[in-house]
């Protein structure tokens, strides 16, 4: 019982480590949430 | 500046039009159409600037060889005048989204270069528009991953029959560095235009975007091009075309989707318009006849995703009207005031005009 204990805390210590690293070296930022169309104006254009 | 139309359809009339209010010295007209070449050349005649705007017309073109040939006629035509004019010391602009011709169009590059005169291919709405905002689009990521197309509606009657072809027939995608040959009418994905055009279930189609914009982007692994369909254009398209196109098929629209990388970070520009296609197909290929006649485009043939500066372009369209959206994902922190639509500002337009 013991030992399954301490595997479950492992299993999820390595999960949250991993998630950590991909959380901290991941390059996708926020993605939007939401949005619309919006016109360009010239000034954008320069 | 000695400019040339030949093909007074829906798209080539707009694109006399527009030339009429540009700084041509003489535009010639040009149309198989007794009738559709007199009403051009009137509409024409009576906003060109008689002072500085010498506006001649007949059936065939066989007086002096201008500076720049623009051709408008329907597609399977385009690529042997091009070839005539080419031969004939002119530079030639084009407009044809046969994927065929556009790659018979591509081939005439060793040519035009030896000549030192330029052929545009494919200068309208898509091909042509599409392809500058394409290229907008990536000059704003470190790399490109994949290109998609979209488009919706047609022209004049010649670029209906060519969308039913397009639609029926097969037609390729870009894809891991190789071409890939996908049956017209697959591949239905769901396409959000600019407001208020709204969603359409695009297709796969014979349509020419890839080939223009491969060799601009040869390290894309993905470049495909779509086509709106609704389920009885799938379901007639390996049928003769029922009943003779409208004059005009717009409003139309064109989104551009491109995936990339930026600073490390995964990036997706959206960009469209909305608009008549054949409208913004004559002030296209207008501005770019334009500039190709300045002596402001590299000899050699190519699309428009090959502009240097496809800003500048979008500039020069901007005073004629063609607007371009971008649809931008919003933090929630950033929606207290919502971004204005195309159709508020088309409204707003309205009754300011009213």
């Amino acid at each position: 019982m013991l030992r399954l204990a301490r595997r479950v805390v492992f299993a999820m210590g390595l999960t949250g480590l991993i998630a950590t690293l991909f959380r901290l070296r991941g390059s996708g930022g926020v993605p939007p949430q939401s949005g619309g169309w919006r016109e360009i104006t010239p000034s954008e254009l320069d | 500046m000695d400019i040339a139309v030949i093909g007074l359809g829906a798209s080539g009339s707009q694109l006399a039009r527009q030339l009429a209010i540009s700084s041509v010295e003489r535009l010639s007209l040009f149309d198989i159409d007794a009738r559709r070449l007199r009403r051009t050349t009137t509409a024409v005649e009576a906003i060109a600037d008689d002072a500085t705007t010498e506006v001649t017309s007949g059936p065939i073109l066989d007086e002096p060889v201008p500076d720049v040939v623009a051709i408008a006629t329907p597609v399977g035509t385009q690529l042997e005048l091009a070839r005539t004019w080419l031969s004939r010391g002119s530079d030639v602009v084009t407009t044809s989204d046969d994927p065929d011709e556009v790659s018979g169009l591509l081939e005439l590059h060793d040519e035009a270069v030896e000549a030192g005169r330029s052929v545009v291919v494919g200068a309208a709405f898509v091909p042509g528009l599409s392809c500058v905002l394409t290229r907008f689009a990536a000059d704003g990521l470190d790399e490109v991953e994949v290109i998609s197309v979209y488009k919706a509606a047609t022209g004049g009657p010649a670029c209906a029959r060519q969308h039913h072809r397009a639609l029926k027939s097969s037609g390729y995608d870009w894809l891991d560095g190789e071409w890939v040959l996908r049956r017209g009418g697959s591949g239905r994905d769901l396409a959000w235009f600019p407001d208020p055009f709204g969603a359409r279930d695009c297709y796969r189609g014979a349509l020419p975007s890839p080939f223009l914009l491969q060799p601009v982007f040869p390290a894309a692994q993905r470049i495909s091009a779509r086509m709106a369909a609704t389920r009885r254009d799938r379901f007639t398209s390996r049928l003769p075309m029922l009943r003779p196109p409208h004059a005009d098929g717009g409003p139309g629209a064109l989104r551009v989707e491109v995936r990339g990388r930026r600073d490390r970070a995964v990036e997706t520009i959206i960009l469209g318009v909305i608009d008549h296609p054949s409208v913004v197909t004559g002030i296209v290929a207008a501005i770019v006849t334009e500039e190709v006649g300045s002596g402001r485009v590299a000899p050699g043939a190519a699309g428009l995703a090959t502009w240097d500066d496809p800003a500048a372009l979008l500039r020069l369209l901007w005073p004629r009207g063609v607007r371009v959206a971008s649809f931008d994902g919003t933090l929630e922190a950033q929606l207290s005031e919502p971004a204005p639509t195309i159709s508020s500002v088309i409204d707003a337009d309205l009754a300011a005009t009213d």
